[in-house]
């Protein structure tokens, strides 16, 4: 059965390259969001069994979403793919749920080790 | 340690410096252009720390500036005009300067030695000296042009514009701090006479002689400037009437003493000085305190010459010469 | 402001790869400093040159404030050259952390070494991600007394024709410093580089 995925960034090309990543035998249905609030609303009415989301996001960003998932126990995993790759960040985003931590540009097998890791492929 | 890729011949002949160390500082190559200025062998230094080759190096501060070379893997810089010189090496041109060592700019890049993935920091080293020795005297131009700005061509002492620019802003310090200023203004008495009789040559000579023998009279923080043809001026900062008043005496006496020797023949002049302290309330202007000097000036020459006047407090008008 | 030469997607691709460059610098810098730097999305506009001293002459009109600027080479005509510019009470707070003491050295060398490690950093991780590599000039130092940064501005950008104003904002925690990156770039490496996005873009 196809995994509802979400992928959420404000830049075309960042999505893109997250689709392009992702191994061929991967089955999932995509759906795309271009800031935080319009990644919120899709979770709150569908089920998302996966989301790549960036931190740096215009209306909500990042953070602002992890907290929302944690707060309103929306059920998902969440994989942050982000340009702000400091450690601090990283903590951060973790101690907010975060499946894992990818940073950008993405490469094709860390993000596939990662899904592997975790069972999503 | 051997870096085959270092042995190009381009590297020997290059006109610059290059120096290979590893991120403990110890040396893997410099090249000839090093050899020959520093006097030195690769072979005897190679595995040296470069700070105990180089005697003399700013070691803190290079230190950080090619720790920052490897933590960011960005170059990093050191131009001459902050600092001549990274690397004592002598030049062989000869400078006016006082400085024997080759100016310098420097550049360190990071590198990837090929064979083992060590992080290695390339330092360049270009010769800046003919802009070095080019921008002293290019500084020394501007100076003496500045200079030359704010002196009187003849007499050297300061001409009336730059004079008169610190006139406004000593009064403005004085009101600013309620420090008292004064002022005074003298002129040679009969210098008319004086160039008739001794010709402009000797005019001239004497306001020469004369600006250089009052200069020397005053204090370092005094203002001594020409105002006209044979009208000068000093500004006392941290003066008040009384003490100008002294000052003044002083020098008027000194003066009429003074004998000059202009083509064998003994020449002595005498001056009137008007002397009048900034009194914030009534001088608002610059203008106005000079006129207040001027109109004590008027009245020392009026009593008789070779003299001192103090501006009297109230007095406006010029007083009408008495026949 | 507009986006002059660039379609929507190059656009879209231009501030995404420099929001990555952004993220690489910032973390650069921020281990090198041993404090944290918040990244905050860099707004990114192509304009003209000519419009650039204006731009800049509101925001640092009154102050003290200085400008330092580098140039950048690199393959398949990237080239330019990148102005930073700030004001002077910012640049102290960043030299305390780079473990400058008062009087330790000129404060002209300190913004040069300041804005190298801002310039390079960013654009060195700006190259990586077109697969370019750059080489570049030393830095020169034009401070300012107040109120003439515009016509500074004019003499330096008069003779290129774009400008691609980044607005950088690097925020230290407990510090706010705030400086602006200017690149500048000349005609011909404006469209070498639309050629190298669609490259990009093409990919995907």
């Amino acid at each position: 059965m196809a995994l509802p995925v979400l992928i959420c960034d404000d830049s075309i090309l960042a999505r893109k390259q997250v689709r392009k990543s992702l191994p061929e035998s991967f089955d999932a249905e995509f759906q795309t969001a271009s800031n935080g609030l319009e990644a919120l609303s899709i979770l709150r009415t569908q089920e998302i069994g996966l989301v790549f989301l960036d931190l740096t996001m215009p209306e909500l960003d990042g953070v602002g979403v992890l907290e929302a998932i944690k707060a309103e126990g929306i059920d998902c995993f969440v994989i942050v793919i982000s340009a702000d790759i400091q450690p601090e960040m990283k903590k951060r985003v973790m101690e907010l749920g975060a499946l894992a931590f990818i940073h950008k540009p993405v490469n094709e097998d860390k993000l596939q080790s990662i899904l592997k890791q975790y069972g999503l492929i | 340690m051997s870096h085959t890729w270092l042995n190009s011949p381009i590297l020997s002949q290059l006109n610059s410096g290059v120096i290979v160390i590893d991120d403990e500082y110890q040396i893997h190559y410099l090249n000839a252009f090093i050899e020959r200025h520093a006097s030195m062998q690769l072979s005897d230094v190679k595995g040296k720390s470069l700070f105990s080759v180089f005697a003399d190096l700013p070691e803190a501060w290079l230190k950080r500036k090619l720790m920052s070379v490897l933590d960011l893997n960005t170059p990093a810089f050191s131009s001459w005009e902050q600092r001549q010189y990274i690397f004592k090496l002598p030049h062989l041109r000869p400078i006016t300067s006082s400085s024997q060592y080759m100016a310098q700019n420097c550049s360190m890049l990071p590198l990837v030695s090929e064979q083992t993935e060590q992080p290695l920091i390339c330092i360049l080293i270009e010769d800046a000296t003919d802009a070095f020795v080019y921008q002293q005297h290019l500084s020394k131009t501007l100076i003496e042009l500045e200079k030359a700005n704010r002196q009187d061509g003849l007499t050297k002492v300061l001409n009336r514009r730059y004079w008169e620019e610190q006139l406004k802003q000593e009064i403005h310090r004085a009101q600013r701090y309620h420090h008292p200023l004064s002022l005074i203004l003298f002129d040679l008495d009969k210098f008319k006479d004086l160039n008739d009789k001794y010709g402009h040559l000797g005019g001239d000579f004497v306001l020469i002689q004369l600006a250089s023998f009052i200069g020397s009279l005053l204090r370092d923080s005094d203002l001594f400037g020409r105002y006209g043809g044979e009208e000068f001026g000093i500004i006392l900062p941290d003066t008040g009437l009384d003490g100008a008043v002294e000052v003044s005496e002083r020098i008027c006496q000194a003066v009429a003493d003074y004998p000059m020797l202009f083509n064998q023949q003994t020449i002595r002049v005498s001056i009137s000085m008007g002397v009048s302290e900034l009194l914030p309330k009534q001088h608002l202007l610059h203008d106005d305190l000079i006129r207040c000097a001027d109109m004590a000036l008027y009245n020392a020459k009026r009593a008789g010459r070779n003299r001192v006047c103090s501006y009297l407090a109230g007095e406006t008008e010029y007083q009408k010469k008495v026949n | 402001m507009s986006t002059l030469g660039f379609n929507e997607e190059q656009r879209d691709c231009l501030q995404e790869i420099i929001n990555v460059a952004m993220g690489l610098a910032s973390d650069k810098l921020a281990r090198f400093l041993n404090t944290f730097v918040h990244l905050q999305v860099p707004s990114i506009a192509l304009v003209g040159a000519s419009h650039i001293p204006a731009e800049f002459e509101n925001r640092y009109q009154d102050t003290e404030a200085a400008l330092v600027s580098q140039g950048f080479f690199g393959n398949e005509g990237v080239r330019g050259e990148a102005i930073v510019l700030y004001q002077m009470e910012n640049a102290h707070k960043i030299s305390a952390l780079l473990g400058y003491e008062v009087g330790d050295v000129s404060e002209i060398e300190m913004l040069t070494d300041i804005s190298s490690i801002l310039t390079t950093t960013f654009l060195n991780g700006l190259a990586d991600q077109i697969e370019n590599s750059l080489s570049y000039s030393a830095p020169r130092v034009l401070s300012s007394a107040k109120g003439d940064m515009s016509s500074l501005l004019k003499n330096t950008s008069f003779h290129w024709e774009h400008a691609l104003k980044v607005d950088i904002s690097y925020q230290l925690i407990d510090h706010s410093f705030n400086c602006d990156m200017i690149l500048l770039i000349p005609g011909e490496a404006v469209t070498n580089i639309q050629r190298i996005l669609d490259r990009i873009l093409e990919e995907y």
